[in-house]
């Protein structure tokens, strides 16, 4: 072995200085090659998208429904595109928040650890799943159910989300009234009330789930089978960002809450959301990010018919999203590169790029905050 | 609020808890159980004697004695239906004009049927697609094919204010009187005999390259492509991604601009729509550096890489900070320099959570269709050598599902085909994180010891 000096001359100390400075640099420029890279889509997709815009103005864009890229008089009106992406965001964020948050909340605080290590991997496998699978799924197993018995799922999903909601109200709202009256009437109310109101409510359960059940669906790729698939989609982000934010409120809390006497679910609901609710707000922007972005779902089941449906939120019409149509257009437009049909997609590529930027942005905003906050 | 309200609003809430997790997990269930089932069916199912008569002409694959053994069973036991179509047609030949007129196009569809349930008759040209050459290699279809053989499918319209409605009738009721109503209830009756249908565990269909648009045929190309995707994808994510989680954690000063700014980027980078890198891919790969003259495997797996990029950094960047901080204390006091102690004391610590973090992104590659549309997928294409990958674009199995299963001309027929494809990528994806759910297991363990 060769011996090494012990003392480091000033020359050899000045060249490890040196090759350690090196080495930072090399290292800053590897990793700022991600930063690079953000910069890089960005001009590349403005690159291409501004002649879109130079050439046909914005107006039309953004306020017209005509969408006939190829034809003679091509008309480049997205609007209908646009609502139909917010349509069906909207829908998946419906479906994904109140399962996503309060199946958060049940694993965060109610369930025992050792569920909880067992639900964990379903949440996994759930965001694993390709989204290509989803569209598949919706396609070809959802879509011709929907189709052939729609009015019937219609109906079971009305009773299926009416009768808990509605049962909770009817008790609830037959206990306060009760605890109004007094002596024989509180005696005698405290039956019949919640008999008339249930009564009632079940009338008026069955004569909308007959309403619902008589709807016949033209076609099964439509706006719902997405909403619905979309929201299963973004439910594990949704689930596994807003129960980061619900373990990260502390214990303390929790207690005083306990030790004035709170149930579980008024500490969970008055003490502990409100706590965490900058990072469900997160969750709930991660979610809607999600479900702009996705793809492969929209456009294999959501019939892609470039129009605003009518009324806007009757989602058993079919509608197109932006991700859709990039992905089904660009294969035709490719063949006439420079063409407006071609940078048209790249325009709305660059919406969707402005979208979820800022929605990042906003996010990190509001986590950051909430970091500020606690400290 | 009443005390029992307020009880009845916690037990309430902790059912609707519940109540969403149980909805998950169905979510899950009613998502796999389809696809596993059917998919199944592609690697599974009865299959005839076309099955391996296309099995030993195609692929050279089974017995070539037993197969033309059984092929000229077969063909015995097919013999009788195709002397009474002949046997009637001579006696249309004599028969009338009127004769003629009535039943020539009945006849002309009858064998259309039978060609389309047996292949071609004997005698007959061979046909120039591959899909006519054979007849039905699954039994499930083959029953479809006879079904369409032995009934009549017309709508009735009488009704104006309804739909047409669906009417089956026997086609024998069309040859009724005459000599041929015979046929139908004799291939009803010997139809196994024909096609001698016979449980088959068709493994190869991961192994088989596809024949005529996946008429017939496996997946290979597609299953390859995938793999070439994906490995690709992680070679370039991977050194990029573990570089800068090393930096990130060990040498940058949290506070300092630009790590915040870079931080702020990756997790821009993370959010940013699938669909939108692979139009980057498409402008920057192909149209500005020319990787290769159009799409290829190549530039597909570049862009896949700068897909996973931000999940390969995130889930090193854990690892590395979970490594107790004793362990670089110990290494420096040892008098390693600081890049010494990160290769031979903090990564080693860290890979199993590295590995792990690696192992779910090359799921997440996999998996992404939407990048790959402009800058690598093909509907169809050979298996690609390791050479040609920089510059040949390649079927993949996401792409080829999309595509199988809304472009193509005959959905229906191939409707196994799409399940099986579909149930090996959900496979390889859950294998992946079946994976890395042992690996983190097992890190865990290791941790608490």
């Amino acid at each position: 072995m060769p011996r090494r000096n012990l003392l480091i001359s000033r020359a050899a100390g000045r060249r490890k200085r040196l090759m350690a400075f090196a080495g930072h640099a090399v290292l800053l420029g590897l990793t700022s090659s991600s930063a690079v890279t953000v910069l890089f889509i960005f001009y590349f997709i403005i690159r291409d998208a501004l002649p879109f815009f130079q050439l046909r103005g914005v107006t039309e864009f953004f306020t017209s429904t005509a969408w006939y890229p190829s034809a003679e008089n091509a008309s480049f009106g997205a609007l209908s595109i646009f609502v139909g992406t917010g349509l069906v965001t909207l829908g998946a964020i419906f479906v994904a928040v109140p399962v996503g948050v309060s199946a958060a909340i049940c694993l965060s605080d109610i369930l025992p650890f050792r569920v909880r290590q067992l639900v964990k991997p379903v949440i996994e496998v759930l965001a694993a799943i390709p989204s290509v699978a989803f569209g598949f799924f919706a396609l070809v197993v959802l879509a011709p159910q929907l189709q052939e018995r729609g009015g019937l799922i219609l109906s079971v999903a009305v009773w299926l989300i009416g009768v808990p909601i509605l049962g909770l109200t009817v008790l609830i709202a037959a206990n306060s009234i009760t605890s109004r009256l007094s002596g024989w009437s509180h005696r005698a109310g405290r039956w019949i009330i919640p008999l008339v109101l249930g009564g009632l409510t079940f009338a008026a359960l069955s004569h909308l789930s007959g309403r619902v059940g008589a709807i016949e669906i033209v076609s099964g790729a439509n706006a719902l089978n997405v909403c619905v698939i979309l929201g299963i989609m973004a439910l594990p982000t949704v689930v596994s960002v807003s129960e980061d934010a619900l373990q990260s409120v502390g214990r303390e809390l929790r207690e005083g809450a306990y030790a004035l006497g709170a149930t579980r679910a008024e500490t969970l609901l008055r003490v502990v959301l409100p706590a965490g609710r900058s990072g469900i707000c997160a969750a709930i922007i991660l979610g809607i990010m999600r479900a702009i972005g996705e793809t492969m779902v929209v456009w294999m089941a959501s019939g892609n018919a470039a129009q605003i449906p009518h009324p806007w939120f009757n989602l058993l019409e079919p509608v197109r999203t932006l991700t859709a149509t990039i992905a089904g257009e660009m294969g035709e437009a490719d063949h006439v590169t420079g063409s407006a049909r071609y940078h048209v997609l790249f325009g709305m590529a660059l919406c969707l790029l402005t979208i979820s930027y800022f929605f990042n942005l906003i996010s990190e905003v509001i986590v950051r905050r909430s970091d500020k906050g606690k400290t | 609020m009443q005390i029992s309200s307020r009880r009845l609003l916690d037990r309430s809430f902790t059912a609707a808890g519940f109540a969403s997790i149980a909805l998950m997990g169905t979510a899950l269930i009613v998502l796999l159980f389809p696809i596993i089932g059917r998919g199944i069916g592609a690697f599974v199912f009865r299959g005839t004697v076309e099955h391996r008569r296309l099995q030993l002409e195609q692929f050279a694959h089974g017995d070539p004695e037993s197969v033309e053994f059984e092929v000229s069973e077969a063909l015995a036991a097919r013999r009788p239906v195709y002397d009474m179509v002949d046997t009637f047609k001579n006696e249309l030949e004599s028969g009338g004009f009127a004769l003629r007129r009535k039943y020539a196009d009945r006849v002309a569809e009858l064998e259309d049927r039978l060609r389309d349930l047996f292949g071609p008759a004997p005698g007959d040209p061979r046909p120039i697609l591959l899909r006519d050459q054979y007849g039905q290699v699954r039994w499930d279809r083959a029953e479809v094919k006879l079904r369409d053989l032995l009934t009549v499918e017309s709508y009735d319209y009488s009704n104006p204010n309804e739909m047409g409605q669906k009417v089956l009738t026997p086609r024998s009721e069309g040859f009724a009187g005459t000599s041929l109503a015979q046929l139908f209830p004799y291939v009803e009756e010997h139809v196994d005999e024909m096609l001698r249908p016979r449980w088959t565990f068709y493994w190869r269909f991961l192994t088989n390259g596809s024949l005529d648009a996946h008429f017939f045929g496996g997946i290979w190309p597609e299953l390859l492509g995938t793999l070439y995707l994906t490995i690709g994808a992680i070679l370039f994510a991977v050194p990029l991604g573990v570089i800068s989680a090393i930096y990130l954690v060990e040498y940058a000063r949290a506070d300092s601009r630009l790590v915040t700014v870079i931080r702020s980027c990756i997790s821009t980078l993370a959010g940013v729509p699938s669909i939108v890198f692979g139009l980057f891919g498409l402008a920057f790969f192909i149209n500005t550096l020319h990787v290769s003259p159009s799409k290829s495997v190549l530039a597909g797996s570049l862009t896949l890489g700068i897909l996973v990029l931000p999940l390969v950094i995130r889930s090193s960047e854990e690892a590395i900070r979970s490594v107790p901080q004793t362990f670089r204390e110990a290494a420096l006091a040892l008098g390693a320099t600081r890049w010494r102690a990160i290769v031979a004391v903090i990564l080693p610590a860290a890979l199993p959570g590295i590995l792990t973090g690696i192992v779910i992104s090359m799921g997440r590659a996999a998996g992404e269709t939407a990048p790959i549309i402009f800058t690598a997928a093909v509907s169809v294409g050979r298996p690609l050598s390791l050479w040609d990958t920089a510059s040949q674009p390649t079927p993949a199995l996401p792409w080829n599902i999309y595509n199988l299963c809304s472009e193509h001309e005959a959905v229906d027929e191939i409707r196994h085909v799409q399940f099986g494809m579909v149930f090996t990528l959900v496979m390889l994806v859950l294998l992946l994180n079946g994976v890395a759910i042992f690996l983190r297991a097992r890190i865990g363990k290791k941790l608490r010891n």
